[in-house]
């Protein structure tokens, strides 16, 4: 690596100097030729698709033209949309924020107990596919769920509240995202100095009104950044208005995007690719707004996170842990329940007893129905490889971006940031127009296929793994490296016996989320899949759509198990490292 | 291992770190590389040990050119040790596992070094004091113990040239005065040449062979430590080294009169460059304190400070403040006259 910078100087000088070695010169080309390959590929993947989308939008029969928003401004449905999208992003943005803010000044704050296990059972929420998410509510307060049962003990003619409005995609939203709020403000709230709420008490303001007027104020940039990260998760998440809000005629730009182009209609294209861009520059007029936000508050990276309790609860302890964890059972382990209970049934309408229990469902869809197995087959082959080639890539690019953090390595992160920031409806319609015909005339069949998944998913997830690698990276001290080059290691014994033992840790729960978030994908696939290509997600999603609860029920439990088993992997790495002393 | 520096510019963007550098380090010489920070000195270090090339200049190594404007020999192709200001420790590896790692690894470790490992651990670990400490993991040892651990590791192929930067600078002020004593042991018992880059003049003075001061990418002087100590050649190392002050004053052939004094001070071993700019180097030590009344520059005590077996005074006189150094006590606001203590007699005899 340190060659690099020392030849660049030398560049100009070769070209002067005849007598310069001719070794050194095919280097540098070498050198030259590998920094060109890899700037194309970074445009080709991920800045072409994109200029592709804008384009498409722009593009009519006789050069460029607006016609194409102008005829969405006129439609009804547009503005409807539009309205509902509104609606479900800043009512669901709202409930996380109160819900998440809470949580994240109890856990930082108060001296409740088991904060560990009470921090695990909050991700909870959000580990979960939204899709799985949205199935056990839907199932849990259902026709035959169980709290239309309990009601109807209570009397004959009570019904649950339906899920399949908007009340219930805005609830379900607010769950799937405050760990998000949480996650963002608990590191907020702990880095406010104690000393500054004990100021404000030392001058006589009370509890609350300390909160009021010292904490909350310091948290608050913390706090609209976490709004604008759900507010951007809101905007990007399908499943959970596919799922409840289409059967009802509820849509929003993510749905109905999907809608137009699996409508598949003469201006399909132009029209999902207008309301992509709309809906794209939402999402990154959002990011800007959190970046620029998030730049505003480094000056307390520094500051160490303090994690000692401040406020004792006393009395409250125990009725507080309780209405906690009595909250959070039942926003995720009841209705998750309710779901499995609900695959084991031998038919829709029965009750769960013992003569109605079946592992019928199962089955069926493990090995009567080929489709899915296939599906289950695709899903982990896709994530697998895409664990892997991110695993090399991001790796390789976040050790460069961090020892030679040059202009062109920054703009080249910002670049494949862009597929994750992008929804993923409006990312997975840019790669439909990129690789159904990659050279215009030429159709090679990656539409179509597996090869335009694995494509997407690793564009989409590469940033995911970069993000992990830049962290472990940055935690290592550069003479730890030039420590082993001293001691006469080369690359080959400098990476094998010291970088990748000190950053397997970090690199591999980077891993294990890019395999975990890809394993349960939907909305990519969902645009993108073709009949052979499906994943489990994309399966789950046709089950319901054809209402075939018990299935998509059944397939919705599985994935909980190895959603289950991958986090348990995790753990066991977490701690196997924490044993040999790395920071993960 | 003789080094040659020749003609050694370094660059980062517009920033010019090392100006021109010339230095020559003869085999198993001692040479501390003396200065504030950004005065290059890490910057000579990280060219030396193969991390950085120079802009333009070359480096010899035993003759052989290991850095040049084309050619780049890689750390871990030369025969060094380094010590890092961090230590540098792996966190994965015990203390036996950091000193066998080089032993292993580098290809340039002699034969007979690599033939007898467990032998040369042993008396490695024995050198360095950390017998009892070789299975334990870096976060299991002390500061001066990771330090040991960094000597070690960067001794262990037999190196015939040791960096070290800033190699006590992360260690407290009593550990830090033990370390120097088995800086100076190792370097006895190894006679391997030792480059040292250190902002501290105290343990430049006590431990190099030849120091080395450097300012702004520049080598200011380079000598003995009484050289330096005693015969500054420039302003710098006299206020930096010695702490000295610079009495302003002219000069008649050998004696100079300081400013509102009548006394006259020999100039015998003063740097040329003092004489012609009208200044005489004086350590805080150097300076007699007398009764008011007597030759000398006039002055009063503005401030006291009792250090034991001296005491440290601020004395001012006119516009100006000198640093004196004397066992005599004074009260503060107490009227004196500043004379040179030996100024009967020349310098250095």
């Amino acid at each position: 690596m340190e060659n690099t910078n020392a030849s660049t100087i030398a560049l100009p000088k070769t070209g002067k100097g005849r007598k310069s070695l001719s070794g050194l010169r095919k280097l540098l080309n070498l050198r030259l030729l590998a920094r060109l390959l890899g700037a194309a590929a970074v445009l080709i993947f991920f800045v072409y698709p994109i200029l592709k989308l804008i384009l498409l939008s722009f593009q009519g029969e006789h050069g460029l033209t607006l016609d194409h928003y102008a005829n969405l401004l006129q439609q009804d449905r547009f503005w409807s949309t539009l309205r509902n999208t509104a609606v479900i992003v800043i009512g669901s943005t709202v409930f996380s924020l109160v819900l998440g803010t809470a949580f994240a000044w109890i856990v930082a704050y108060t001296d409740i107990r088991y904060k560990g296990l009470l921090h695990m059972a909050v991700l909870l929420c959000f580990i979960l596919p939204s899709y799985v998410l949205t199935l056990s509510w839907s199932s849990f307060m259902g026709a035959q769920g169980w709290v239309a049962q309990g009601l109807r003990m209570i009397h004959a003619d009570l019904t649950p509240w339906s899920m399949y409005s908007m009340g219930g995609i805005i609830f379900v939203m607010g769950i799937h995202h405050f760990p998000l709020v949480y996650l963002f403000t608990l590191d907020v709230f702990r880095k406010i100095p104690r000393d500054l709420e004990w100021a404000a008490r030392a001058g006589g303001a009370g509890r609350l009104k300390t909160i009021r007027q010292i904490t909350l104020p310091l948290a608050l940039p913390g706090l609209t950044a976490g709004g604008l990260l759900v507010f951007l998760a809101s905007l990007d998440n399908f499943g959970i208005p596919a799922f409840l809000g289409s059967p009802v005629n509820i849509s929003v730009l993510s749905t109905l995007i999907y809608e137009e182009i699996i409508g598949f209609g003469p201006s399909a294209f132009a029209r999902g690719a207008s309301l992509s861009v709309m809906l794209g520059v939402a999402a990154v007029i959002g990011s800007l707004i959190q970046w620029i936000l998030l730049r505003k508050s480094h000056a307390s990276d520094t500051i160490q996170p303090d994690h000692a309790p401040r406020y004792a609860l006393g009395k409250m302890r125990k009725p507080l842990s309780a209405v906690l964890w009595g909250f959070l059972l039942l926003v995720t382990v009841v209705p998750l329940a309710s779901m499995v209970s609900m695959s084991l049934k031998r038919a829709y309408g029965l009750g769960l007893t013992p003569a109605n229990f079946t592992l019928d469902n199962y089955r069926y869809i493990l090995f009567e129905n080929e489709r899915v197995w296939q599906a289950i087959q695709n899903s982990l082959v896709l994530s697998g490889v895409t664990m892997l080639v991110c695993l090399v890539l991001g790796c390789g690019f976040a050790y460069m971006r961090v020892r030679k953090p040059t202009r062109f390595n920054k703009a080249a992160e910002l670049a494949t940031a862009v597929p994750y920031t992008l929804p993923g409806i409006v990312f997975a319609l840019s790669m439909i127009l990129v690789w159904m015909e990659p050279i215009p005339g030429w159709n090679p069949g990656i539409y179509g296929s597996m090869t335009i998944l694995f494509i997407a998913y690793i564009c989409r997830f590469l940033i995911l793994q970069i993000r992990s690698g830049i962290t472990s990276f940055m935690q290592l001290d550069a003479s730890m490296e030039e420590a082993a080059r001293v001691s006469g290691a080369g690359a080959w014994r400098k990476w094998t016996a010291i970088l990748l033992p000190l950053l397997l840790p970090g690199i591999l729960t980077g891993g294990l989320l890019v395999f975990l978030t890809a394993l349960t994908e939907l909305t990519v696939s969902a645009l993108l899949y073709a009949s052979g290509s499906q994943t489990i997600g994309v399966t789950i999603f046709s089950f319901e759509q054809a209402g075939n609860t018990l299935y998509s029920t059944a397939l919705s439990s599985l994935i909980v198990l190895l959603i289950g088993i991958g986090g348990a992997g995790l753990l066991l790495v977490q701690r196997w490292a924490a044993r040999k002393g790395f920071k993960a | 291992m003789s080094i040659e520096i020749k003609h050694v510019s370094k660059s980062f963007g517009s920033f010019e770190a090392l100006k021109d550098i010339q230095l020559t380090i003869q085999d198993g010489e001692f040479v501390a590389i003396l200065g504030p920070s950004g005065c290059g000195k890490t910057t000579l270090l990280r060219i030396l040990a193969g991390f950085e090339q120079p802009t333009s200049g070359e480096v010899r190594m035993e003759g052989r050119v290991v850095a040049g404007e084309h050619t780049l020999l890689p750390p871990e192709k030369r025969r060094i040790g380094m010590v890092f200001q961090s230590f540098a420790l792996w966190p994965h590896m015990n203390v036996t596992e950091h000193i066998r790692f080089p032993i292993r690894t580098h290809k340039a470790t002699p034969a007979r070094i690599k033939g007898q490992e467990e032998e040369r651990i042993r008396q490695i670990l024995e050198l360095t004091g950390l017998s009892h400490l070789a299975a334990r993991m870096p976060h299991e040892l002390s500061g001066g113990q990771k330090q040991r651990v960094a000597i070690a590791r960067a001794l262990a192929p037999e190196p015939s040239l040791l960096l070290m930067d800033e190699p006590l600078s992360s260690l407290d002020a009593m550990l830090r005065m033990d370390m120097r004593r088995e800086i100076q042991q190792v370097h006895r018992r190894t006679r391997s040449a030792i480059v040292y880059v250190t902002h501290d003049q105290g343990e430049a003075l006590a431990m190099a062979d030849r120091i080395v001061v450097m300012k702004d990418g520049r080598i200011e002087q380079a000598g003995t430590p009484q050289d330096i100590y005693l015969r500054p050649e420039t302003e710098f190392v006299a206020k930096f080294v010695s702490k000295s002050n610079l009495v302003q004053g002219s000069w008649s052939g050998n004696l100079f009169t300081p400013e509102g004094s009548n006394t006259a001070w020999n100039g015998d071993g003063i740097a040329d460059y003092f004489k012609a700019s009208g200044l005489y180097p004086v350590r805080p030590d150097q300076f007699l304190l007398q009764p008011d009344g007597t030759e000398g520059i006039p002055g009063e005590v503005v401030n006291v400070q009792f250090q034991g077996k001296e005491f440290h005074y601020d004395i001012r006189s006119d516009e100006r403040n000198w640093e004196v150094i004397s066992p005599v006590a004074l009260r503060l606001h107490e009227k004196v006259r500043l004379n040179l203590a030996d100024s009967a007699e020349p310098l250095g005899a």
